[in-house]
């Protein structure tokens, strides 16, 4: 377009959006920030600066650092699980079987049921479920709850949210597979391409917008887990499933220190930030050779 | 539909071991939203002493819990509240995002790239560390809390970011720029090429957006809890409060209203996956 | 076709569910009347005499109140609207909401700027609060019908004490007697020895396990761990003074009796739980449910299970009540003959914010809890609570209520509040957990505790 109009356009365009978003997540975020370096409690009347003491706080804060770890690890499998799953599952759906329809409304269930509702349910399904098939199959992997193990109270969290996050996920790669424009695909039978060959050469270039966007939603999502976390696990067995926005929050409110939690929260947020900046960059880079 | 009649045996078992997969997925995803429809029929003490039992077993299976439910939540006065909310905010902020993305499309300027990259980041912006200083700054300095207008913008803004940012995705890959120069040699304003050309090829990213914005609108509990107050203004899973208890909860209650409060959200769901399908089609036809 | 058919169908459903909720007609069962979740009859108030005296200039003045105590919120709103009707002043109940703290809640109402007038709070919220937000209520005339319950902060009391909670092992008579097949005296049990005992001998009737033991970290953290320092001797003066000494160091947790004798007597608990096989995959409500069901005898909770128990099936008139938390073999020792009730939870008047007619309002509200007969009637019976007002002559209709109310008049109950910092029960509830899945020790159990206070400042 012509840099003439440039003003004009930004303010029809860009700016009603922009306003919006800069008012209501930015400025509270920099005043977020301006409050991690005081010694504000949350209540108090004065806030006084204090430096960098919060930041210091958050380097002393040993639980704080082994909930990241643990959310590390959380998230790597979430992640790759996730998008696989979603992946295939939004490409059977698009290929016109019988009834994908109905399937589709299926696979977005989970996006309807949040809060204490999805907590209990699924720890009926750990804790009873399981339990139950353990008794009539003797398996040792099903003779306790699985939540009462730190080890299986981990593999229900990465399970639960994969549930959730692919539900959410499915949708979006449907919308790319729906995107791709029929006559690729129809040339690409023509040329007589296979399946898989298709899928790697034709089909994955052609998606990589939505595997972008997919991972980084899946990313900084595993990233942030808290909802599933506090409804599912809420730490236990003995706050050995505790993750990191959890962490920041407990910190915050229960633990009452407002200041350390809030720079908890920053932190986490800049090493969110950074690995999934390099992860859109690394995918992009792949969308643009394609 | 295409597929299927290509290829001889080979194919049609890989098809039927596919659809076999797909199924149990599918039931495995669909289990708990089952068990939920199941419990929401029974009383508590059948919900923790038989969850999976069936319905026709147990002794007072009945539609009490909706009742209840329906009642307690004063349901159609939160109803109205969701609906103006979710409403307002899904269409603010689609439409909004998609000019917002459109833009930094087509302008390749430092705002463009400052304001995406910001946006970016934003999605990763804990809600916890937000939360206080978004009280203080609206309803402490501004003092415009318990407005359904607040919420409306709220909502919107904290939307914006992840619109933006799959409305641009969309707009990237899908949208020929020819279209657009062919608008303008023909006379077109920007605003009229946007709105003309550009806005309808973007059907299925806008249904995929409005459902998955309204979803989240309409069942957000925490910023609604943080803006309203008042009892009149009170949205849907905010009317839920009652059942839950300080060590226990009232679960048929909780599930009905679930229902209740979903069922909404559901029928979009259907009515928009069409609209997915013809964006579609049109697409292919044009 | 497929997609159609199902819309078709939820839309169906949907109609059906409105029409149904509409009418209000119940489709189904008609409903049982031995139904065990029938809803509990509630106790009328007798309205016909009130001698409070009013004061009229209030008149359309409207306040706030936050309620932390989820099981009254609806009684609450009925003891408003009685108020309202008589005073003219409206009090609107705000609730804290599923996944808020309540301390959460007030904190991010005082940065919206609009605080709650009246805001119910747990102790350690009010100590917190109290001497930059509350109204000092030192000189209200109630106080001197609480003495023993009030909370002080350098002196001066910010808080309106709401309710006396106890808590220790529940029993439940009927099916111990059923069991043994003799009669059962509560009393008769006056040690640790006797106890076991007692268990021991409904496993040999038959009954494998018989007791109820919550995983829930706020049980095991604070009701459960807290006796180590409510009973150093009963008082809270006694449970701050043994919090001063572990905090600096001077107590040697290794070395205080009471730490190894609440031990003793929670590896009793643990050995006889119901879900020892797998104790940290037990469910809260089915411990009501199998306390009423008389699966179980005895459960570790509060007088709060209350509800829990009456949805579970238990009546009002069933026998019900509670042993206390026996730790050692000295029948003279309080803690095998006292159960612990204080004071929980608190109403704070905010002295910042609300304005003077407000406060006016609030400070009337509580008077009115405390001296006139409807708010009297209403606190007992309506939220059925047990005040800790000596002048309110009514008396808590639930056999769990009752029994607490019973021991504190009969002075069989020690008043021992332990202020622990906000995170005591996480963080210890967590050590705790580890140690009832036998995964700890009780060396690391005591090792954790002392680190925990030695992280305090």
């Amino acid at each position: 377009m012509k840099s003439k109009s440039n003003g004009k356009d930004f303010c029809t365009f860009a700016l009603p959006g922009l306003f919006c978003f800069l008012a209501v997540v930015i400025v509270p975020f920099l005043y977020g920030v301006y409050l991690t370096l005081t010694d504000w409690n949350g209540v108090s009347r004065d806030k006084n600066f204090v430096g960098l003491k919060n930041f210091v706080g958050v380097i002393k804060d040993t639980q704080f650092w082994s909930s990241l770890l643990l959310t590390f690890r959380y998230v790597i499998f979430v992640v790759i699980i996730v998008n696989v799953i979603a992946f295939a599952i939004a490409w059977l759906l698009t290929r016109g079987i019988k009834g994908q329809n109905f399937f589709r409304a299926g696979f977005f269930t989970p996006n309807l049921i949040g809060g204490i509702v999805l907590g209990y349910i699924w720890q009926f399904v750990f804790s009873r479920v399981f339990v139950s098939i353990g008794d009539s199959t003797g398996w040792g992997a099903f003779e306790a709850s699985w939540l009462s193990d730190p080890g299986k109270a981990f593999a229900a969290l990465v399970i639960v949210s994969v549930w959730q996050l692919s539900g959410y996920m499915i949708l979006i790669y449907v919308a790319g597979f729906m995107g791709l424009s029929e006559d690729v695909l129809e040339a690409a039978s023509i040329d007589g391409a296979s399946g898989f060959i298709k899928l790697k050469n034709i089909i994955m270039p052609l998606m990589m917008s939505s595997v972008t966007i997919c991972l980084f939603l899946t990313l900084s999502r595993a990233f942030m887990v808290y909802d599933v976390n506090l409804s599912l696990t809420a730490g236990a067995p003995y706050g050995t499933t505790e993750m990191a926005a959890m962490h920041v929050y407990e910190k915050a409110f229960t633990s009452r220190q407002f200041g350390v939690g809030q720079a908890e929260a920053l932190v986490l947020f800049i090493i969110t930030a950074c690995i999934s900046g390099l992860q859109v960059y690394l995918t992009k880079k792949k969308e643009v050779e394609a | 539909m295409t597929q299927t009649t290509i290829g001889g045996t080979r194919k049609k078992v890989i098809n039927a071991l596919m659809m076999a997969g797909l199924i149990i997925v599918f039931i495995a995803y669909m289990f708990p939203f089952i068990m939920v429809i199941i419990n929401s029929l029974k009383q508590k003490r059948d919900i923790i002493k038989s969850p999976f039992s069936w319905l026709f077993t147990i002794k007072g299976l009945s539609f009490d819990n909706f009742v209840k439910a329906f009642t307690q939540m004063d349901f159609l006065n939160a109803f109205k509240n969701s609906l103006i909310v979710t409403v307002s905010a899904t269409v603010l902020v689609t439409l909004l995002a998609a000019m917002l993305a459109y833009y930094i499309v087509r302008h390749k300027n430092w705002i463009s790239s400052v304001t995406f990259s910001l946006m970016v980041a934003s999605m990763i912006i804990p809600f916890q560390a937000i939360m206080i200083p978004l009280v203080s700054i609206y309803g402490g300095t501004l003092n415009i809390l318990n407005h359904r207008l607040t919420l409306i913008f709220m909502h919107t803004g904290f939307s914006m970011a992840m619109s933006v940012f799959m409305f641009h995705g969309f707009l990237n890959g899908n949208i020929p720029i020819a279209l657009e120069e062919a608008a303008y040699i023909d006379g077109c304003t920007h605003s009229q090429t946007f709105f003309r050309i550009v806005f309808p090829l973007l059907k299925p990213i806008i249904s995929t957006m409005v459902i998955l914005n309204a979803l989240a609108f309409w069942n957000d509990f925490l910023l609604p809890s943080l803006v309203l107050t008042d009892k009149k203004l009170l949205t849907l899973p905010l009317s839920t409060y009652s059942f839950y208890g300080t060590y226990s909860a009232d679960y048929g209650t909780i599930m009905a209203g679930l229902l209740l409060c979903v069922i909404p959200i559901l029928i979009l769901y259907m009515v928009l996956q069409k609209q997915i399908i013809n964006g579609v089609v049109a697409g292919a036809v044009k | 076709m497929k997609r159609k058919a199902l819309a078709r169908i939820c839309l169906g459903l949907s109609l059906t569910l409105l029409s149904t909720s509409l009418t209000g007609c119940t489709f189904g069962f008609a409903s049982d009347p031995d139904d065990p979740n029938e809803v509990v009859q509630e106790e009328p108030i007798d309205t016909s005499v009130d001698t409070f005296q009013y004061d009229t200039s209030l008149r359309g003045t409207s306040i706030t109140l936050l309620n932390s105590k989820a099981e009254i919120q609806v009684a609450l709103e009925k003891m408003s609207a009685e108020y309202e009707s008589r005073s003219g002043v409206h009090v609107e109940v705000m609730p804290v909401t599923d996944g808020d703290s309540p301390y959460t809640k007030v904190v991010s109402l005082y940065n919206s700027g609009n605080p709650p007038t009246l805001s119910i709070l747990d102790t350690t919220d009010v100590i917190a609060l109290a001497e930059e937000k509350a109204a000092d209520l030192t000189e209200e005339p109630w106080t001197e019908e609480a003495e023993g319950y009030l909370t002080e902060v350098n002196g001066k009391v910010y808080s309106f004490p709401l309710c006396i909670e106890g808590r220790g092992i529940i029993y439940n008579r009927t099916v111990i007697e059923e069991t043994l097949g003799e009669s059962f005296d509560p009393a008769s049990i006056t040690t640790l020895a006797d106890f076991t005992g007692l268990l021991d001998r409904l496993v040999t009737a038959g009954m494998d396990r018989p007791l109820s033991l919550a995983k829930e970290d706020w049980s095991l953290g604070a009701h459960q761990l807290q006796y180590i320092y409510e009973t150093y001797n009963g008082t809270s003066e006694g449970a701050q003074e043994v919090i001063e000494q572990v905090k600096a160091g001077e107590l040697d947790l290794n070395a205080y009796p009471r730490v190894n004798e609440f031990l003793d007597a929670f590896d009793v608990l643990k050995k006889y739980n119901v879900s020892a096989k797998d104790p940290l995959g037990a469910d809260y409500d089915e411990m009501a449910i199998d306390l009423a069901d008389g699966k179980t005898a005895f459960w570790f909770n509060g007088n709060w299970a209350w509800p829990n128990l009456s949805e579970a099936g238990a009546e009002n008139e069933d026998a019900y009540g509670f042993l206390p938390y026996f730790m050692n073999n000295d029948p003279n020792d309080f803690v095998n003959q006292k159960i612990q009730a204080s004071p929980s939870k608190q109403i704070m008047l905010d002295g910042q914010m609300a304005s003077e007619k407000e406060q006016a309002a609030a400070r009337e509200f509580l008077n009115w809890i405390v001296y006139s007969e409807i708010g009297q009637q209403m606190l007992v019976k309506t939220c059925n609570i047990i005040p800790p007002f000596q002048n309110n002559p009514y008396e808590p209709s639930d056999p769990l209520s009752r029994d607490i109310y019973e021991r504190v008049h009969n002075d069989e109950a020690f008043n021992a509040s332990a202020i622990v910092p906000n995170d005591h029960w996480a963080v210890l509830g967590a050590a705790m957990q580890k140690y009832l899945a036998d995964r700890s020790d009780r060396q690391e159990l005591i090792d954790s505790i002392q680190a925990y206070w030695d992280e305090q400042e």
